[in-house]
C-alpha cells in the first residue's frame, strides 16, 4: 500500500523515532494476521472493532465502551481498556498499534524499543477519507476483504438518501456556544443533505463560539446538535434549552456518530435526512 | 461628617440615574450591533422577531440580573462591614459567594436540583449560611480584624476546593469550563428563568439586611453600649447572617461567585455620606447594581474571542481596594 511506505518515511524524517529498524517493514499485501492489537485512539478503536476478529484485539482506549463517544461501543464490552500508558502497551507485547496517528503518541514514545508494527491513520473529515481509513485498517488487521464489504455496505446506505435540505441553513451548535465550522465530517454531512452551514456563511473556523445572540440573529433554519444535550445537566447544556433559540427546529444526533470518521456516517446522514423530512412534515 | 457628604436623597437619586443609565446601556448593547430605532421599534410591539428575542429573551433577563445580584453584593457588603466592623468583610473575601456557588454545584451536578425548582437556591443558602456560621465560629471574639480576613480565606478556599472536587467527582465531562464559570461567575445566556430563581432570595435577604440599620449604627460604639441602647444583638447577628446567606445565596446559584463588588461598593460609597453604617446600606445596594451591570456591559464590549468571566473585571477593579485597605491595617500586625 502506497499510504504506508510514505507513513514509513515520514516518521523517520519527521524524528518519532527509527519504527522498523530491526524488523523488515511489513507489508500490507502479506501480513501475518496480527493477534495482539492495540488501538490508542477513540477513532481507530471503532474501526478495529468493525474490522478485526474479537480475538485479535488486545486493547482498546477507555472510552471504547462509552456509547456517548463510540459507535461500536457495544462491541468493546469485555475487551481490554487501556489509559494510554506505556507500562500497560509493554505487557501486551503488541503486533499492531493503531492510532490516529500512531507514531506521534506520547506513551509510545515513552518506550525504549519502538519496533512494533504501527499503523497511522489520519484524520477523515470526508466520507472518502473514511473510506481509506477501513481498508487501511482492515488491511493492516489482515481482513482486506471486510473492507471491501464495509464500504459496499455503506455506499449501499447512502445510495438512495434524499437531499431534503434544499440549500437551507442548519448551524452545529454544541455546548457553550461552540458551532463547528466548514473542512469537518460535520460540514460533509450537512452538504450531503443539502443543508448550508451557518459557519460556512459567516466565514467561521472549523471550530468557533457563536454566542445566542448572533445565533438569534443569523436565524438558521436548522440548528443541529448532540443528543446528550438534550437534557440539561449543567451550565453548557442549559445553554442550548435557551427560550431564545427554543423555536429553531432541532436536529438530535448521537455524537458517537460524528465525533470520528467511523462506518456510523451512515447512520448520522439518514438519521439527518429523516429528522428534516419530519420537520418539515409537521409544518405543512 | 465626611468633606463630600452628599445630602442623602441627593446621593440615591444620582446612584439612581447611574444605574438607569447603565441598565439602558445594557439593554442597548450586545454581540449583535442592532440599531436603538430597531429595539425601540421592537419594545413598543413592532413585528420584528430577532431584535424582539433579543432584547426580551436575551438582554432584558440579563440585565435584571445584573441589577439584583449586584444590589445585593453591594448591600450584604455594606452589612458585613458595619456588623463586623472592618472594612475588608464581604461576601467574596469572607468566602461567602464561593460556599453559596458549592452548595449550587452540588444542587445542579449531582441531579438534586431537578427534583424542584427551589433545591438549587436552597442548597447554595445553605452553603452560604454554613460558611457564614463557620467563619463566626473562627474568628471568635478575636481583637484583629485580620482574624476574621485570614478565617474567610480559609473557609473560601474550602469552598473552593469542595467545588472543584464536587466537579470533577460529578460524572461530566466538562466539568473544567464549568468550574470556571462558578468561580469566576458570569451572567452569559440566563433567561427569565434564572430571573424568578434568583429574584425572590435575593429580595428576602434585601429586606432583612436593610432592617439592621439602626442596629449597625449602635454597633459602631461596641457591643455592650450597643446593647445599653437597647439593641438586641443576637437578633441583629441572626438576621444578618439568614439575610446574607439567602441573598447571596439566591445570587450566587445563578451567577457563580462574583468577587469584590461588596468591597468596592460600599468603599466608594462611604466618603459621599455621613459615614454611618445605616447611612450606606441603600446606597451601597444601588451603587452594587450599576457596578455590576456596568461590568457585564464591558465583559459585552471588551473584544475577546470568549466573553471574559464577570469575576475578572470585577477582580481587576476590587483588588486595587483591598490592597488600599490591607496596607492601613498594616500597623496591626
Amino acid at each position: 500500500m502506497r499510504r504506508y511506505g510514505l507513513l514509513a518515511v515520514a516518521a523517520l524524517v519527521g524524528g518519532a523515532g527509527v519504527l522498523w529498524a530491526a524488523s523488515p517493514v511489513p507489508s500490507a499485501k502479506a501480513p501475518a494476521i496480527p493477534q495482539r492489537i492495540v488501538s490508542i485512539n477513540l477513532c481507530a478503536d471503532q474501526l478495529v472493532l468493525a474490522l478485526a476478529d474479537r480475538e485479535q484485539i488486545a486493547g482498546l482506549t477507555k472510552n471504547a465502551t462509552d456509547p456517548e463517544m463510540s459507535g461500536e461501543a457495544v462491541k468493546a464490552r469485555g475487551i481490554a481498556l487501556l489509559s494510554n500508558s506505556a507500562e500497560q502497551i509493554l505487557a501486551i507485547e503488541p503486533d499492531l498499534i493503531v492510532g490516529m496517528p500512531a507514531s506521534r503518541s506520547a506513551a509510545l514514545a515513552a518506550l525504549p524499543k519502538q519496533n512494533y508494527p504501527l499503523l497511522d491513520l489520519a484524520t477523515a473529515n470526508t466520507l472518502n477519507e473514511i473510506h481509506a481509513s477501513i481498508r487501511e485498517t482492515a488491511a493492516a488487521v489482515g481482513h482486506p476483504e471486510r473492507g471491501a464489504a464495509l464500504i459496499a455496505r455503506m455506499e449501499g446506505e447512502l445510495a438512495g438518501l434524499p437531499k431534503p435540505g434544499k440549500g437551507r441553513v442548519a448551524a452545529y451548535y454544541q455546548r457553550r456556544g461552540y458551532m463547528t465550522g466548514t473542512g469537518t465530517l460535520i460540514d460533509e454531512l450537512m452538504t450531503r443533505l443539502g443543508l448550508v452551514n451557518l459557519a460556512g456563511q459567516l466565514g467561521k473556523p472549523p471550530l468557533s463560539q457563536l454566542s445566542l445572540e448572533e445565533m438569534v440573529a443569523a436565524e438558521p433554519d436548522f440548528l443541529i446538535v448532540e443528543s446528550a444535550t438534550d437534557v440539561v445537566t449543567d451550565q453548557g447544556s442549559e445553554m442550548l434549552h435557551h427560550p431564545a433559540i427554543k423555536d429553531i427546529p432541532r436536529i438530535s444526533i448521537p455524537q458517537a456518530w460524528t465525533v470520528c470518521g467511523s462506518p456510523a456516517y451512515t447512520a448520522a446522514a439518514r438519521s439527518m435526512a429523516a429528522q428534516i423530512a419530519r420537520i418539515d412534515r409537521g409544518r405543512s | 461628617m465626611s468633606r463630600f457628604a452628599l445630602p442623602r436623597w441627593s446621593l440615591i437619586a444620582a446612584l439612581s440615574l447611574l444605574t438607569l443609565v447603565a441598565a439602558v446601556g445594557s439593554l442597548l448593547f450586545g454581540a449583535v450591533d442592532l440599531s436603538v430605532a430597531r429595539l425601540v421599534a421592537a419594545a413598543t410591539g413592532e413585528d420584528d422577531r430577532v431584535a424582539a428575542i433579543i432584547l426580551f429573551d436575551l438582554r432584558l433577563p440579563r440585565t435584571l440580573l445584573a441589577l439584583a445580584v449586584g444590589a445585593m453584593l453591594g448591600l450584604a457588603g455594606a452589612a458585613l462591614q458595619g456588623y463586623l466592623r472592618n472594612p475588608l468583610a464581604e461576601p467574596s473575601v469572607l468566602g461567602t459567594s464561593n460556599a453559596a456557588a458549592l452548595g449550587g454545584v452540588a444542587a445542579l451536578y449531582f441531579g438534586i436540583a431537578e427534583l424542584h425548582p427551589v433545591m438549587l437556591p436552597l442548597l447554595a443558602t445553605g452553603g452560604a449560611l454554613l460558611s457564614l456560621a463557620l467563619l463566626f465560629i473562627l474568628s471568635g471574639k478575636a481583637e484583629s480584624p485580620l482574624t476574621l480576613i485570614l478565617a474567610g480565606i480559609a473557609v473560601g478556599t474550602l469552598a473552593v476546593a469542595g467545588t472543584s472536587l464536587a466537579l470533577n467527582l460529578s460524572p461530566n465531562p466538562f466539568a473544567a469550563m464549568e468550574i470556571m464559570t462558578w468561580l469566576l461567575g458570569s451572567l452569559e445566556n440566563r433567561s427569565f428563568d434564572h430571573v424568578w430563581i434568583a429574584l425572590p432570595c435575593i429580595a428576602a435577604g434585601a429586606m432583612m439586611l436593610l432592617w439592621n440599620g439602626r442596629a449597625l449604627d449602635a454597633l459602631t460604639l461596641g457591643e455592650d453600649a450597643a446593647q445599653a441602647l437597647g439593641t438586641d444583638l443576637r437578633r441583629t447577628r441572626l438576621r444578618l447572617l439568614v439575610g446574607t446567606a439567602i441573598g447571596v445565596g439566591g445570587a450566587v446559584a445563578v451567577s457563580g461567585a462574583i468577587g469584590f463588588v461588596g468591597l468596592i461598593v460600599p468603599h466608594l460609597i462611604r466618603p459621599l455620606t455621613d459615614r454611618s453604617p445605616s447611612a450606606i446600606l441603600l446606597p451601597s445596594a444601588i451603587g452594587g447594581a450599576a457596578l455590576l451591570t456596568l461590568a457585564d456591559l464591558g465583559v459585552r464590549i471588551i473584544p475577546t474571542t470568549n466573553e471574559l468571566k464577570l469575576g475578572v473585571v470585577t477582580a481587576f477593579l476590587g483588588v486595587p481596594v483591598f490592597l488600599l485597605h490591607l496596607m492601613r491595617e498594616r500597623r496591626l500586625w
